[in-house]
């Protein structure tokens, strides 16, 4: 058995399962955001109301704000404190972060773990070695909240194998980027996807990140990385530590495998309308932009911070340009205070926001006026998402996003 | 076209009427903006459900009863509002070449029945793209242009959630079979 498998099985308590099969599995996190957890609260206590015996397996990060700018979305928050408070959830307020990176920061998501969320970003813990399945708010207030528990349909597993040395410039979420146009949007329905080969195990555990990111637009139901040193290293520096005890893959090959050499690939842009639309970076260079942001699932990461610092080295942000840089968690803006990071960029004239999700739905930032146009490193791109439906959202590496804050118009980083 | 009517088929899970045609790759931003995403009321949903795709597609929504698409419908967001928003403005079923796997979870949960029949589609398509489709989910059929086509039949299990309105509801029932069962044993 592969590792969805094996995961699938300890946690429904059989020796063994099959692909196809349908198992109810024992679920150990469910992660919700300050939209979601808003949701799935109101149906519980509206629908359901059955006491919640395992209060600590579920976490709500508010993410989509950092501070409620209408009465009506106050009125949110404070449901939501109040709902955690009384249910003794596990509840990260305001200013701590992307809601996938807080989870991983604070210990919350493990090796083996089944996690689940209504966020349909949650299969990227399949970078930690997690089965991580988005599913919908009556899932989570019907039988996770009551009785831990969901049904998975035992998935086929497509084993998506990567090769070569890319070239200086491209970065892994170029490839990350890439792939999704090659393997085309939808394609992997309900499939599990394993990231592998040796382009996946020389990268870093936040740079494997990007990849699992991107399998919801793929279609698939999650994705992983088979847990190796990266994994457990990182893992152990957590809160809480490594496991003593998590499974494995048999190290099997997928019964579909396909292969990629991303020796040639260079920086790509996701254009507008949809996130399989990636071109390269200087077919569509020149397109000027109104905003450019780190930030977001995929972004705000320390690897994007430094590399925004980098290419703003001596330079500063083009006047039609607002540059805006969104850390991940407390944790990675306080790592940039102490690499000097902070103050470079603010001078450079780029502008710091507090840790959350960013401009991803415009909740809390990131509305734009029909016409105007972002470059970032978030996660989805269709039309509508960002304010206007005649707005548009181009979405790229830290390099790039950088890069086109300086010049105010999409543009290549020069190659260091 | 076929002859046989609704009325015709008592206690039987024949649902449909006029249909409203989409393309491929629909995703959940389009069926229903983020910005409403602080309602699960139907009705409330229903008023922007499509709102990105302007007055005239809402219009004719609302005159609908089967959505039907082409791949991948429902990718992007896992919102469940996206079925929600359909089932306030009146559709009973979406029938589309396939379904982003979460949609197809959501829609099924909240009691929207959801067909993957890409015949059914095609067929429509070819007959001028919009006119009358019928589902018959205890049956496996689809009913469009005067021609009916088969599809896998839903497992027992999600034929009980569906005929019991969602998975809530059909959860709840569940539990109060249970305590009168229970309530019996104790008496």
């Amino acid at each position: 058995m592969n590792l969805v498998e094996k995961i699938l099985a300890r946690a429904s308590g059989k020796p063994s399962v099959e692909p196809g099969e349908i198992v109810i599995a024992e679920v150990d996190m469910l992660l919700m955001h300050d939209l979601s957890g808003y949701l799935t609260s109101g149906v519980y206590d509206k629908k359901v109301g059955l006491p919640i015996p395992h209060p600590e397996r579920t976490l709500m990060v508010f993410d989509h704000h950092y501070s409620p700018p209408t009465e009506q979305q106050a009125d949110v928050l404070h449901h939501n404190r109040e709902w955690a408070r009384r249910t003794g959830i596990n509840l990260l307020d305001c200013g701590s972060g992307n809601l996938h990176h807080a989870a991983v920061r604070g210990g919350f998501v493990k090796p083996g773990m089944i996690v689940v969320g209504s966020d349909s970003h949650t299969p990227v813990h399949g970078a930690l070695g997690a089965l991580a399945v988005a599913l919908g708010n009556d899932s989570h207030a019907g039988t996770v909240l009551p009785y831990s528990k969901a049904w998975f349909r035992v998935p086929e597993t497509v084993g998506i194998e990567l090769h070569g040395v890319p070239r200086p410039g491209t970065t892994p979420r170029d490839v990350a980027l890439w792939l999704t146009a090659q393997i085309g949007e939808g394609a992997m329905n309900y499939k599990a996807l394993e990231f592998t080969g040796p382009y996946v195990k020389q990268l870093g555990f936040w740079d494997r990140w990007l990849f699992p990111l991107l399998c919801v637009d793929l279609g698939a139901k999650c994705s992983y990385v088979e847990p190796d040193e990266v994994t457990e290293a990182f893992v152990r520096a957590l809160p809480g530590g490594l496991p003593d005890d998590f499974p494995r893959g048999d190290g099997g090959e997928a019964a579909s495998v396909l292969r990629f050499d991303v020796s040639d690939v260079v920086p790509q842009v996701a254009c507008p309308p949809t996130v399989g639309n990636a071109k390269a970076v200087s077919d569509v260079a020149g397109r000027p932009v109104d905003y450019a942001e780190l930030g977001g699932h995929g972004g705000g990461r320390i690897e994007d911070i430094r590399t925004a610092a980098e290419v703003l080295r001596g330079r500063t942000v083009h006047p039609r340009t607002r540059f805006n840089i969104v850390p991940s968690s407390r944790e990675i803006f306080a790592q940039a205070v102490r690499e000097g990071l902070v103050l470079a960029l603010h001078e450079a004239g780029a502008t710091w926001f507090p840790p959350s999700t960013g401009s991803n739905q415009a909740i809390n930032m990131g509305a734009m006026a029909a016409g105007e146009a972002m470059v970032s490193t978030h996660a989805r791109n269709f039309p509508g998402r960002n304010g206007s439906t005649d707005a548009e959202m181009y979405l790229a590496s830290a390099g790039t996003v950088a890069a086109s804050a300086a010049a105010g118009e999409i543009a290549e980083r020069s190659t260091p | 076209m076929s002859s046989r009517e609704p009325a015709e088929q008592p206690g039987r899970h024949r649902i449909g009427g006029p249909t409203i045609t989409f393309g491929e790759s629909v995703n959940t931003d389009v069926i229903i903006p983020g910005r409403y995403l602080v309602s699960i009321d139907p009705a409330e949903l229903a008023e922007h459900a499509f709102e990105p795709l302007g007055p005239e597609v809402q219009r004719r929504l609302r005159a609908s009863r089967v959505v039907v698409a082409g791949r991948n419908f429902g990718c992007g967001s896992a919102r469940e509002q996206a079925a929600t928003c359909l089932l306030g403005a009146g559709i009973q079923a979406v029938v589309a070449a396939s379904f982003s796997r979460v949609f197809f979870r959501n829609a099924i949960n909240t009691g929207l029945v959801a067909v993957e029949c890409p015949e059914a589609v095609t067929a429509l398509a070819a007959a001028g793209g919009e006119g009358e489709m019928w589902v018959d989910y205890d049956e496996g059929t689809v009913e469009t242009s005067g021609r009916t086509f088969g599809f896998a039949p839903y497992p027992s299990g999600l034929k009980e959630i569906l005929r019991d309105g969602g998975l809530i509801p059909h959860l709840m029932r569940g539990i109060e079979r249970d305590e009168q069962r229970e309530e019996r044993a104790a008496r």
